[in-house]
């Protein structure tokens, strides 16, 4: 008994690629991840954790509350730091070390879209940079509540010892504490270094699409990076001194068009620091993120589409 | 259309696409500001005169979204000059701290604290310096940590911490009551500010020359709130300016001066029933 089996058709042998798979997107995103995990990058969690651990143990005279705003707004601001260097870097390393590898050639040569590649790489910096704020705010988020459990329990004690005060005015002064302790809302904090990372590697990744070197890459992406910063106060600055110069006018439109704003994605200072949050507004500045990426990826896609290697 | 593309350098088509893109967000971002600056989420800009800007705008631009930390930093900083009684360079560090974050209120009350309460016990003390030059280095201090508070007032303008620092400075430094009533008077009613600084407007107001009679009905009328307003030192102040004022008795308040010793209770002499005394 045989079976007969049928050639393959020639329609099924040449069977057209899709113009988009989100599984070749995962591969490359894997591949990346890895690459970068082999680069030792959670290695700098270590030094994180050192500096969390360094400044909730200064003993300088103030109050808890203060403190605690301390030890966030360090271990915040290192997050943030952390979150965009790392985004400029691995972004910058990553296309030139795969043609430096000759990997890039064995992965055009199959078939996958250059977009698919772009935005797999893309994907894979933002799943380590992801991982790695989530890490760093475990680490910083049981600090805080260590802290701030030490605090409270010692200034109950100390104000149920002296007797002077009312059980709401305890109740009072630990509120004030709790509200520079651990809160859910810290997240949204983390949130918004994710969204001001995603969009500095989209930029970066878009520079080194068509730069040089590496080196030329991270320099641009890290000007462009203080200039978006900048510009909205500078801007008054500029027009101020130039009394409104039509000139000044215009080139102040035009930094104003060609540079992301970053600026506006520093709204985890507000929160570290306590203010409520606006959910809308965090949803809003969501979206903003994700047009930045699409824009930015497919100007890079312009570039490297027919780009010869 | 495909030819046409690939005629167009990819340079003008990369432009073209950033200012679409930059003229499309642009009134995105204004609106997202507007909206997190009013929710407090974004730290807006100092709003001060246009040299402070530029160097705010230096200082902020640079540091970019690092300010919380750098301000952290330069805290610890402070923290060393306090320790090493570096008064000038404390002032200087506390005033990037403030330029980085002014919205913050506690580097306000820090520095006025440093400045106004430290530096000038320090000029008090310090033997090192001739008199004449603590006397005016204690002036000097207590004077420029008023500019600073009028400066976080400026900025942070329901504050009544930073408010409650400057009567500190009047207070206990140059024993200025008219001013300390003032600034405790301006406290009154802003968010956080504690029930003390109703009767402390009053309190001072009372030992400001000229200002007697105003202080007395303040008083008083402190005094027909209630019990809970009968506290000893508003007795006290009540009884000097009643004193001063020559208020006539039947108006003056029943209670008694707190300072005066209560009477002790007669005391009964030892008799035994049948009018035997107990020596």
């Amino acid at each position: 008994m045989s079976e007969e089996t049928s050639p393959p058709t020639p329609r099924a042998a040449g069977k057209a690629v899709p113009m988009f798979s989100l599984g070749r997107v995962r591969t490359i995103a894997g591949s990346t991840v890895t690459q970068l995990v082999r680069m030792k990058t959670f290695y700098f969690l270590l030094a994180f954790a050192l500096v969390v651990v360094a400044v909730g143990n200064f003993n300088i005279p103030t109050t808890p509350a203060k403190e605690l705003s301390m030890i966030k707004k360090v271990s915040f601001g290192t997050m943030d730091l952390f979150a965009w260097l790392f985004a400029i870097v691995a972004t910058a390393l990553l296309i030139p070390r795969d043609i430096e590898d000759r990997t890039l050639y064995t992965i055009l040569s199959k078939p996958v879209r250059r977009i698919e590649y772009l935005f797999g790489k893309l994907c894979g910096v933002l799943v380590v940079v992801g991982t790695s704020l989530l890490a760093m705010y475990a680490i910083c988020a049981i600090m805080i509540f260590a802290r701030e459990n030490l605090y409270i329990s010692s200034e109950y004690e100390a104000m149920t010892a002296s007797g002077q005060y009312s059980e709401a005015e305890i109740a009072q002064q630990i509120s004030l504490i709790r509200q520079q302790g651990l809160r859910a809302e810290l997240g949204i904090a983390v949130l918004a270094s994710f969204f001001k990372a995603s969009v500095v590697a989209a930029v970066t990744i878009f520079l080194s699409t068509f730069a040089s070197s590496s080196l030329f890459t991270i320099i641009v992406s890290i000007l462009i990076f203080l200039i978006g910063h900048a510009h909205t106060m500078a801007t008054n600055f500029w027009l101020h001194e130039s009394n409104h110069s039509i000139f000044v006018q215009i080139l102040v439109k035009v930094v104003r068009i060609l540079i992301p704003n970053y600026q506006l994605f520093s709204f985890s200072e507000g929160i570290v620091q306590g203010e409520a949050v606006v959910y809308a507004l965090v949803w809003q500045m969501g979206g903003l993120t994700a047009g930045y990426l699409l824009v930015f990826l497919l100007l890079s896609l312009l570039i490297f589409v027919d780009k010869e290697f | 259309m495909k030819r046409l593309f690939q005629k167009i350098p990819r340079v003008l088509w990369v432009l073209t696409g950033l200012a679409a893109f930059g003229i499309a967000r642009s009134p995105v971002e204004n609106h997202l500001r507007t909206e997190l600056a009013g929710a407090h989420m974004l730290l807006p800009p100092p709003g001060q005169g246009a040299f402070e800007q530029m160097s705010q705008s230096a200082l902020i631009g640079t540091l970019g979204g690092l300010r919380s930390l750098v301000a952290t930093y330069l805290t610890l900083e402070a923290y060393e000059h306090f320790s090493t009684k570096s008064w000038e360079d404390l002032r200087q560090t506390y005033q990037i701290i403030t330029n980085l974050e002014p919205t913050d209120e506690s580097h306000w009350v820090a520095v006025i604290w440093h400045i106004g309460i430290n530096a000038t016990a320090n000029m008090e003390l310090d033997r090192k310096l001739p008199r004449f030059e603590r006397e005016r280095r204690f002036k000097e201090y207590a004077f420029q940590a008023i500019d600073l508070a009028e400066k976080g007032i400026k900025q942070l303008p329901k504050s009544a911490a930073i408010r409650i620092q400057l009567a500190e400075v009047y207070r206990e430094k140059l024993k200025d009551n008219c001013a300390t009533s003032r600034v405790y008077g301006e406290t009154i009613g802003l968010p956080d500010a504690p029930g003390y600084v109703r009767r402390f407007h009053g309190y001072f107001m009372a030992r400001c020359p000229g200002k007697e009679k105003e202080a007395y009905a303040y008083l008083i009328s402190l005094y027909r709130e209630g019990e809970s307003q009968h506290l000893p030192t508003l007795i006290k102040e009540i009884k000097v300016l009643e004193e001063k004022l020559e208020i006539p008795s039947p108006q003056r308040i029943p209670d008694a001066d707190p300072d005066r010793p209560k009477k002790a209770p007669a005391k009964r002499p030892n008799v035994l029933p049948g009018g035997i005394v107990v020596p």
